[in-house]
């Protein structure tokens, strides 16, 4: 099946740059780490419906923005109808040393990096909760790429801080990352999230950053925030609770598994790789085996010294 | 797939990216966005899979990097080269005759 196939009526008219007919004069600036995050071209129903779902994150447009993602039109009748039952939804994306394309349901989206890191997103939903999610899966893909082009990455993981330090729990579907972040958050921790962190990486040393995107569980509206990272922890479910230090390709490894997106660009999977070593190389990493009502919590290491 | 001898040459397919550290490696095959750890006889068929030099070759120049006699350390390449090949790391490209 080739791109776009499974979501766009006409997969051969995708946008071959960014431009088209604005739904609006309306924009906002989006507070999210690799940001600040300029959403300009929306309807009123639109910015209502991003203000509302990232409520705290957003303010009025005041100086130049790092990234900028134009909104454009699109009629209903350019995407297909598909019945989503059962099924699990993944954008479908086409990548280029230039650009990454994107089509997924009533969605078509572009990240050009020329000249600089810019977004565009086509959709024919007018506002709403639907038009939200539309953005917000766009977003979560902006985000990746602009985070690793500051040196960080987005990785799909469980985040909880005590509110001195952090600590990253990776592991695939099923693996307990709302599990264990439960757990935590009945210990007193907070949950940044339980799907999607940002991990910074400035030269004080490697920060896990709050991000929008919640699974379950996790403070979406706390305002932007990132706390010391004390160590990446890979869970797995098992007989005891206790801590086995991870070998850095090991460490690696699981990193780079849990990078969504980016992992599967073939552009861009050098700069993820070296990304990603540098993290496993400046926190201490491990597998986290542990049980379920035990004290996860209790045996996380600290912030090294 | 043929049976893997000591006269196989394999080379590294195009969608395999890998990274050596400490010892080990992490390999990224792309098209499946598989991330696998090797240990260093695993690295170093890796290195070792350029479409070039055959299987005993490589056996050859490993030979007085490990303490292992010929036959075991031919056993061992051997079957992380079958491994690799199975997982789509590596692919044949010739027999090639001592």
């Amino acid at each position: 099946m080739s791109f776009g196939d499974g979501f766009l009526r006409f997969p051969d008219l995708f946008p071959g740059r960014r431009g088209g007919e604005p739904w609006g004069d309306r924009s906002l600036v989006l507070e999210v780490p690799g940001g600040p995050y300029l959403l300009a071209g929306l309807a009123a129903a639109q910015e209502e419906a991003a203000r509302r779902k990232l409520v705290g994150l957003c303010r009025e447009v005041e100086a130049d923005a790092a990234v900028a993602i134009h909104l454009f039109r699109a009629p209903p009748a350019d995407f297909l109808d598909r019945d989503v039952r059962g099924w699990e939804y993944t954008l479908d994306r086409e990548y280029s040393s230039g650009a990454v394309l994107l089509a997924g349901l009533r969605l078509m989206g572009r990240i050009d990096w020329a000249p600089t890191l810019t977004g565009g997103l086509w959709t024919s939903w007018a506002g709403g909760e639907e038009w939200a999610s539309v953005f917000e899966n766009f977003f979560r893909v902006l985000t990746a790429y602009r985070l690793l082009e500051q040196g960080g990455a987005l990785l799909h993981s469980a985040g909880v801080t005590d509110g001195a330090s952090a600590w990253m729990l990776l592991g695939p579907s099923g693996a307990g990352k709302t599990t264990s972040s439960r757990m935590c958050l009945e210990k007193g921790a907070l949950v940044l999230s339980d799907d999607l962190n940002a991990v910074l990486l400035p030269s004080g040393g490697p920060r896990l950053a709050r991000l929008p995107f919640t699974g379950d569980l996790g403070d979406r509206s706390g305002g932007p925030a990132s706390y010391p990272l004390a160590a990446v922890l890979r869970l797995v479910k098992g007989e005891e609770d206790r801590l086995r230090p991870l070998s850095t390709a090991a460490a690696l490894a699981s990193l780079v598994a849990a990078a969504p997106f980016v992992n599967h660009d073939p552009w861009r999977r050098e700069t993820l790789l070296a990304t990603l070593e540098r993290l496993a190389r400046s926190v201490p990493t491990y597998e986290l085996e542990f049980t379920l009502g035990g004290r996860l919590w209790d045996i996380l290491p600290p912030l090294p010294t | 797939m043929s049976s893997i001898t000591l006269s196989t040459v394999f080379r590294r397919r195009s969608d395999v990216r890998y990274r050596r550290i400490e010892g080990e490696a992490v390999v990224l095959r792309q098209s499946a966005a598989e991330v696998l750890v090797l240990n260093e006889v695993g690295a170093s068929v890796l290195d070792l899979a350029d479409g070039e030099h055959s299987v005993r070759e490589w056996i050859d120049a490993l030979s007085g990097e490990y303490d292992s006699d010929r036959e075991t350390l031919a056993r061992d390449v051997l079957t992380f080269a079958g491994e690799l090949a199975e997982a789509g790391m590596l692919e044949v490209v010739a027999e090639k005759k001592p």
